[in-house]
């Protein structure tokens, strides 16, 4: 008599697919694509960009076009030159920056916090993910948010000087490797902050006030300590100010925010201090059931 | 024959709290449900942690498949979890989290199409699954989180707390879900804390109290134990002596202990006993004013043991 044994169906293959850590921060992309947020931020940076564009080309025109003589002096006076131009090219006066901080509060807030909230880790953790992985795929979303965002202010006025005046342009054929390195740094001391915080937060909208809380409070308190101790370095216990710091300091501006130095101790401090909290709070065994 | 699972005075703690005292089981080879009962904080989810390899036992040793489940991609990719709660981000839809589930356990291109097609359709899904979760009905969202952990198509499956909250009806469809997954060859694991529940699935049963494996058997077993298990209860009355006098009369009492304005009395068998005490005080035999448990971790296994005789 023949005897049934149950047996289940063939295993896929599983050997062949994205790393885990690929496959959380596209998860967290897709995710952010679709939300308004995203979308309004996306115009907000693309209007900033063309008003980038737009000053570049009004500096061109001022300095080539005869008929703006007489007001080329004048030109010269307001709109800021050299390494001082170059940096503001990711900073923007400040704004381009606040604008970052807020959006990668809103979106970045909820990064980890939503999986603490929807107890999403532990099931990750139960799937061969390991927290390094999923510290990975989150770091990745946390750093790339930013970089893609100020890569195109890094570039694109840099190409179009080029294209329109080549080495006699307002932006030297070099900056990209200042650039570039600035927008890179900027985005890990981001990344580096809305993970941390996000770790700490219970649910996205805390994360939200965490990253601002975090971005705002060390700059009150850097700000205060400057005023106490008459020292200018304490302000680089503020993200905030490193933010800024680092393209004047890689654009060689005469007299940037901060010094190297406490840039450097400053930057340091934040990427060990924020990636060990993110990386303890996401540890297996806070992905308690 | 070797074990699917195997402890061996496995443990745990979190920092000084005891999660799960030295525990000693084995689950067989081969396809079957066997329930792991227990009240709240009773270390289930403890367990289930250490047998889907979330944490390392503290002492002894956990095996699954013969080899430490703790980060060991070659058990994970072999065992599926469903975790206890019923919570989803907003605006997620069914099919995208499969997507990623199936994407972590490595699945991908066709394989991967291949695997949700089969999920959903193994839990009933195949309509269903593109809608939002806040879209979906509790009983079809808890069949999605059945749905990513066959997705792999692992041999041993984990679910925590999986019938919480649910409708009648969507219990049922549950239960003869992983009854059939049972039948095809897999390893179930299901825990619960009433006893009802896993009584109409499996008749083979963990215990587990106070983060110790009680005992393991059939379900009458279990029922038999938990019935010899002493409950103290407090009770107020306008005359202690009378409530004295009335248990003395009932063999469930173990130990009888004077208060000022009542007694505790410590009861074995609830079950015969508390309908007795709901007699007597109907017919006014006894003056109750309030009834207390005093052990509230025996309050729970005594509220187990009642939902069960309901």
């Amino acid at each position: 008599m023949p005897i049934y044994a149950p047996s289940l169906p063939p295993r896929p293959a599983l050997d062949e697919g994205l790393p885990p850590a690929l496959v959380i921060a596209r998860f967290d992309i897709r995710r952010v694509l679709k939300q308004r947020v995203g979308r309004f931020f996306g115009f907000m940076f693309v209007g900033s960009l063309l008003v980038q564009l737009a000053t570049l080309y009004v500096r061109h025109l001022l300095k080539t076009q005869s008929a703006f003589g007489g007001v080329r002096e004048f030109a010269n006076q307001v709109f800021t030159q050299g390494p001082e131009f170059h940096a503001g090219i990711l900073t923007m006066g400040g704004w381009l920056t606040t604008l970052l901080w807020f959006q990668v509060a809103l979106v970045g807030g909820g990064l980890v916090a939503r999986d603490s909230l929807y107890r999403i880790r532990p099931l990750m953790y139960a799937h061969p993910v390991r927290p390094l992985d999923y510290l990975l795929g989150k770091g990745l979303f946390a750093v790339g948010l930013p970089f893609v965002i100020l890569l195109p202010f890094a570039i694109l006025p840099w190409g179009m000087s080029m294209l329109i005046a080549g080495n006699n342009g307002p932006i030297s054929a070099w900056a990209p490797l200042y650039l570039l390195p600035s927008a890179l740094l900027i985005s890990v001391l981001m990344g580096a902050v809305t993970l941390g915080a996000s770790s700490l937060a219970s649910s996205p909208r805390a994360g939200f006030g965490w990253v601002l809380g975090i971005s705002l409070g060390t700059s009150a308190l850097g700000g205060l300590l400057m005023g106490l101790l008459h020292e200018s370095a304490w302000m680089a216990i503020s993200p905030q100010a490193l933010v800024r710091a680092w393209p004047a300091l890689l654009c060689r501006v005469s007299e940037p925010p901060l010094e190297w130095i406490p840039t450097l101790i400053g930057t340091a401090f934040h990427l060990v201090l924020w990636t060990y909290l993110a990386a303890r709070r996401t540890r297996p065994s806070e992905a308690v059931l | 024959m070797t074990a699917t699972v195997s402890l061996q005075r496995a443990s745990l703690r979190y920092g000084d709290i005891l999660g799960l005292s030295p525990t000693t089981f084995e689950l067989p080879e081969g396809g079957g449900i066997t329930g792991l009962l227990g009240p709240n904080g009773a270390g289930k989810s403890t367990l289930i942690q250490l047998l889907s390899g979330l944490l390392p036992p503290s002492g002894g040793e956990v095996k699954v498949f013969g080899e430490a489940p703790f980060r060991n991609p070659a058990v994970l990719a072999r065992t599926g979890l469903v975790p206890e709660g019923d919570r989803f981000p907003v605006g997620l839809r069914g099919h995208a989290w499969l997507r990623m589930m199936g994407e972590l356990s490595g699945l991908t291109g066709q394989e991967l199409q291949k695997a949700m097609a089969s999920a959903l359709a193994a839990v009933g899904m195949e309509v269903n699954g593109k809608k939002l979760f806040s879209e979906m009905s509790k009983g079809m969202r808890q069949r999605m989180r059945l749905g990513q952990a066959l997705l792999h198509e692992p041999e041993l499956l984990i679910l925590d707390e999986p019938f919480n909250g649910m409708d009648p009806e969507s219990r049922l469809q549950l239960m003869e879900m992983l009854r059939q997954q049972a039948l095809a060859g897999r390893r179930i694991l299901v825990s619960s804390h009433i006893l009802g529940e896993v009584a109409q699935l499996t008749d083979r049963i963990l215990l587990l109290f106070r983060g110790r494996l009680l005992a393991e058997g059939s379900v009458a077993e279990i029922r038999e134990l938990l019935d010899r298990h002493p409950v103290e209860l407090r009770i107020s009355a306008d005359s202690a002596q009378a409530v004295a006098r009335w248990a003395v009369e009932h063999d469930e009492l173990v130990a009888l202990r004077m208060e000022e304005s009542g007694a505790v009395l410590a009861v074995r068998n609830p079950r015969s006993f508390l309908p007795k005490l709901q007699e007597a005080v109907l017919s006014g035999a006894l003056p109750l004013r309030s009834l207390d448990p005093i052990d509230l971790n025996l309050d729970a296994v005594f509220q187990f043991l009642t939902k069960d005789h309901a």
